[in-house]
C-alpha cells in the first residue's frame, strides 16, 4: 500500500481559485497560438528557409552573371589587321565590363586560320579581295564580331574618305538616329515587368499556402471535435477571428521576411542603385495584399469548417483557387482597359492595381477607392464566413455546401 | 469552499432534429457534491442533453440552470466538459495544448501550464509533457483528455461517457479525481454504458429511453422504489410456497424461489413454515441498477 499523498489525486488548492477572470481577448489566445504552432512546425520552417536560400542564391547568381568578363583573343596577318583589331579593342573595354581583347600576329593567313582550328584563338582578322573576313571555329562570339566590324567599316571609311579628300564626319553628318523612349528607358521598363510578376507572383503564393494553412487548421478542430471543448470555453466567432488574424500576420511576416533579405541581397551586389520608383508602388502592394489576403482568409476558414475530410477541401477549394490564379495572371498579362477594370476586383486588384501603379500615372484617388471597395468586402466575407463557419464547423459527418451550411441551427 | 454551492438543473429541456424528437420534455437535478449517474441505450438522447446543457447545441425548449437561474455563457467557461467524441489536437505537444485550454478559460499561461504539469504527472505523464498526443496509447490520451476538463478547477463536470476505453486501475485514478472534486461541492454529471460502474460510482441517476426521462432519482430511492423481494431456499423443494397466501412467487427453480409478499403478515407466515421445513436462505433482495434500467426501460 502506497502513502497517503501518492493515492492521492491531483490537487488544485493554490492553484487558480474557482472564479476566474473572463478572458479578455480570447481570439488574441487563439492568434498566438495559431503563431506559435506554426513556428514550431518543422515544413514551415524548412519551406521559408529554402525559399530565403532561393532569393539569396537567384540575386547571387545575377550578380556573378552579370559581373563575369570575357577574354576574346584575335590573330591578324598585318599591321593593318593590327590597327583594326585595336580599334575595336575601344569598344569591348568600353562599357565598364572588365572584358580584354588580345591580339596577336601570325605570318600569313594560313597560319592564322590554323590557330584557330586549334582553338589558340577566338577568331581571325583576314584582309581578303573584296575587304575583311572573320574566320571562327564553330561560331564567333557577338560583342566580338560587332566590334571588330564596325572597327573594320570605320578604318575602311576613314581611309576611303581621305583617299577622297573628305572626312567621314562630313560623310555622315546629319545620318546619326538615336533612339528615344518616352517612358522610362529600356531597363527600367524590364524592371517594372519584373516587379509586377513578382508581385503577382508573391501574392499567388502567400494566398495559396496560408489559405490552404487556415482551412487546414479549421479543419483539423472540426474533425478532431476539439472545436466541441473550445466552443463552451469562448465564443465560436473568437476562434475564426483569431485563425484569420493569426495566419494572416504569418504571411505578412514571412512575405516581408522575403523582401528584407531580397532587399539586402540587391543593396550587397549593387544592383539597387536606383529602386525609388519602386517604393511607391510597393507600399501599395502591401496595402493591398493585407486586405486582399484578408477577405481570403474568411473564405478559407470556411471551406475549412464546411469539410469533413481533408480530401474535402481539395474539391470545395477549387473556386478560390481559380481567384486566385486569375490575379496572378492578370498581373502578368493584363494590359489596358482589361488592367484597369480588373483593379477594381476585390482580391484581383490586389496584384492588378500595384501593376498599375508601377507601370504609369494613376490618380491617386483610384487606389484610394479601390482599396475601399476591397475593405468592404472583406468585412462582408468575414461576416458572412462568420455565420456559415459558426454553424458548420460543429457539424460532423458530411461535407456541405455554403447553402446548406447556412440553414443549420446554430 | 462558498457556503453556497450551485446545483445544475435541467427542466423541460427539448430538442428536436427534423421530425424526431431526440429529447423529450426532460427533467432532473444534478445537486453539488452529488455524482450523477446518466444511462440509457444508444440514442436515448443523453449526448444530446449533455450538449445542450453545455451550449454547443440550440434548446428547442425548457432551459438550464445554475444555482436556480437560467445559466450565462460566462458561467459554462467555468464547467469542465468532455465531449462524447475525444477531442484534442494529436499532433501537439500534450501540455502545449492544456495550457491553451487553461488560457482560453482564463488562467495564465504560467498557471495553466504547472497546473497541466501537476495534473500529468499525478496520472504518470510526468516525462512525456512535450509529446504529441497521438503518440500516447489511448488510455494515456483519455487522461490527457481528463485532465483537459478538470484542469480550470471547473464549477461543474458534464462528462460524457468518461470512463470507455479505460482499464480498472485507470478508471479508479479518475474515479479519485472525481470524488475530489465532489467533495469540494462540485456537481457531476456522467454518462456510461457501464451499469456495474454506474451503480458503484452513483449517488443519483437520471435513466432515459426514447429521450424521456424513465426514472431520476437518488440511487438509494430508486431500489427501494420498487417491490421488495425475497430469496427463500428451502431443501429439498420450494414449490409449496405456491400455496402460501398473499405471497406472489416471482420465480421458482428447485429450491430457491423470489418472492413478494402483500403484507408483513404474510412475511411472517412463510419464515416460520420455512424454518419447520428446513430453511437455509431467507434474503431481502437489493435490485441492482441493471434491474432498475431493465425495470423502468422495458
Amino acid at each position: 500500500m502506497s502513502t497517503a499523498t501518492s493515492t492521492r489525486p491531483p490537487q488544485l488548492d493554490d492553484a487558480a481559485t474557482p472564479d476566474l477572470p473572463a478572458v479578455k481577448n480570447p481570439w488574441l489566445v487563439v492568434t498566438v497560438r495559431e503563431i506559435m504552432v506554426k513556428l514550431t512546425d518543422r515544413n514551415f520552417l524548412l519551406s521559408t528557409g529554402l525559399t530565403v536560400v532561393l532569393i539569396v542564391a537567384g540575386i547571387g547568381l545575377s550578380a556573378f552573371l552579370g559581373s563575369r568578363t570575357a577574354d576574346h583573343t584575335v590573330v591578324v596577318t598585318s599591321s593593318e589587321g593590327r590597327e583594326i583589331a585595336a580599334g575595336a579593342t575601344e569598344a569591348i573595354t568600353a562599357d565598364d565590363s572588365g572584358d580584354t581583347l588580345t591580339i596577336t600576329e601570325v605570318a600569313d593567313e594560313a597560319a592564322a586560320r590554323q590557330q584557330v582550328l586549334d582553338g589558340e584563338v577566338d577568331v581571325a582578322l583576314v584582309a581578303t579581295d573584296e575587304g575583311w573576313s572573320l574566320v571562327g571555329r564553330e561560331s564567333v562570339d557577338g560583342t566580338l564580331s560587332g566590334a571588330l566590324s564596325a572597327s573594320v567599316t570605320s578604318t575602311v571609311l576613314d581611309a576611303n574618305a581621305q583617299a577622297a579628300g573628305t572626312t567621314v564626319d562630313t560623310l555622315t553628318a546629319g545620318s546619326e538616329v538615336t533612339t528615344e523612349l518616352l517612358e522610362g528607358s529600356d531597363e527600367r521598363n524590364a524592371l517594372k515587368s519584373a516587379a509586377a510578376f513578382t508581385f503577382a507572383f508573391l501574392f499567388y503564393m502567400a494566398a495559396i499556402i496560408f489559405g490552404m494553412a487556415i482551412a487546414n487548421s479549421v479543419l483539423e478542430e472540426k474533425q478532431n471535435r476539439v472545436v466541441e471543448i473550445l466552443a463552451t470555453a469562448i465564443p465560436i466567432r473568437q476562434l475564426l477571428y483569431g485563425k484569420v488574424v493569426g495566419n494572416s500576420l504569418l504571411a505578412f511576416a514571412q512575405i516581408g521576411l522575403f523582401a528584407l533579405v531580397a532587399l539586402i541581397g540587391l543593396n550587397i551586389t549593387g544592383a539597387a542603385s536606383d529602386f525609388g520608383w519602386l517604393l511607391g508602388a510597393s507600399g501599395w502592394f502591401i496595402a493591398f495584399f493585407v486586405v486582399g489576403f484578408t477577405a481570403l482568409a474568411a473564405v478559407w476558414a470556411v471551406l475549412g469548417s464546411l469539410a469533413s475530410r481533408s480530401e474535402d477541401l481539395q474539391s470545395n477549394t477549387g473556386p478560390i483557387t481559380t481567384v486566385i490564379m486569375v490575379a496572378l495572371f492578370v498581373g502578368i498579362f493584363a494590359d489596358g482597359v482589361w488592367l484597369t477594370a480588373a483593379s477594381y476586383v476585390p482580391v484581383v486588384s490586389s496584384v492588378a492595381m500595384p501593376v498599375r501603379l508601377l507601370h504609369g500615372d494613376v490618380p491617386i484617388w483610384e487606389p484610394i477607392v479601390s482599396l475601399l471597395v476591397v475593405i468592404v468586402t472583406a468585412y462582408a466575407l468575414l461576416r458572412l464566413g462568420e455565420r456559415v463557419y459558426q454553424r458548420a464547423v460543429m457539424q460532423g459527418g458530411t461535407a456541405l455546401k455554403w447553402r446548406q451550411a447556412l440553414k443549420l441551427e446554430v | 469552499m462558498t457556503n453556497h454551492t450551485p446545483s445544475l438543473e435541467v427542466r423541460n429541456l427539448t430538442r428536436r432534429f427534423g421530425d424526431t424528437t431526440a429529447v423529450d420534455d426532460v427533467t432532473f437535478t444534478v445537486e453539488p457534491g452529488q455524482m450523477t449517474g446518466f444511462v440509457g441505450a444508444n440514442g436515448a438522447g443523453k449526448t444530446t442533453t449533455m450538449r445542450m446543457i453545455m451550449g454547443v447545441l440550440t434548446v428547442h425548449g425548457g432551459e438550464v440552470l445554475w444555482g436556480g437561474r437560467p445559466i450565462t455563457a460566462r458561467e459554462r467557461t467555468r464547467f469542465g466538459y468532455m465531449p462524447e467524441e475525444r477531442g484534442l489536437y494529436p499532433k501537439q505537444p500534450i501540455l502545449d495544448q492544456l495550457t491553451y485550454l487553461g488560457q482560453l478559460r482564463g488562467m495564465t499561461r504560467k498557471d495553466a501550464a504547472s497546473e497541466g504539469t501537476r495534473m500529468l504527472e499525478r496520472f504518470g505523464l510526468g516525462d512525456r509533457l512535450k509529446d504529441k498526443l497521438e503518440s500516447l496509447s489511448l488510455g494515456n490520451q483519455q487522461r490527457v483528455q481528463i485532465t483537459a476538463s478538470l484542469l480550470h478547477r471547473p464549477a461543474a463536470l458534464v462528462l460524457d461517457e468518461p470512463f470507455s476505453g479505460l482499464d480498472p486501475v485507470a478508471v479508479d485514478s479518475m474515479v479519485d479525481l472525481l470524488r475530489d472534486r465532489l467533495r469540494e461541492g462540485v456537481p457531476v454529471l456522467f454518462s456510461s454504458h457501464q451499469l456495474d460502474l454506474v451503480d458503484r460510482l452513483c449517488d443519483s441517476l437520471v435513466v432515459l429511453a426514447g429521450g424521456k426521462v424513465m426514472a431520476a432519482g437518488k440511487s438509494t430511492e430508486l431500489r427501494t422504489r420498487g417491490p421488495r423481494q425475497f430469496a427463500v431456499t428451502t431443501v429439498p423443494d420450494a414449490g409449496w410456497l405456491r400455496a402460501m397466501p398473499g405471497t406472489q412467487v416471482v420465480d421458482v427453480d428447485g429450491a430457491r424461489a423470489v418472492l413478494e409478499f402483500d403484507d408483513d403478515a404474510a412475511q411472517d407466515r412463510v419464515l416460520r413454515e420455512a424454518v419447520s421445513r428446513g430453511l437455509s436462505e431467507f434474503t431481502p433482495l437489493v435490485p441492482s441498477l441493471s434491474d432498475i434500467y431493465r425495470e423502468v426501460t422495458r
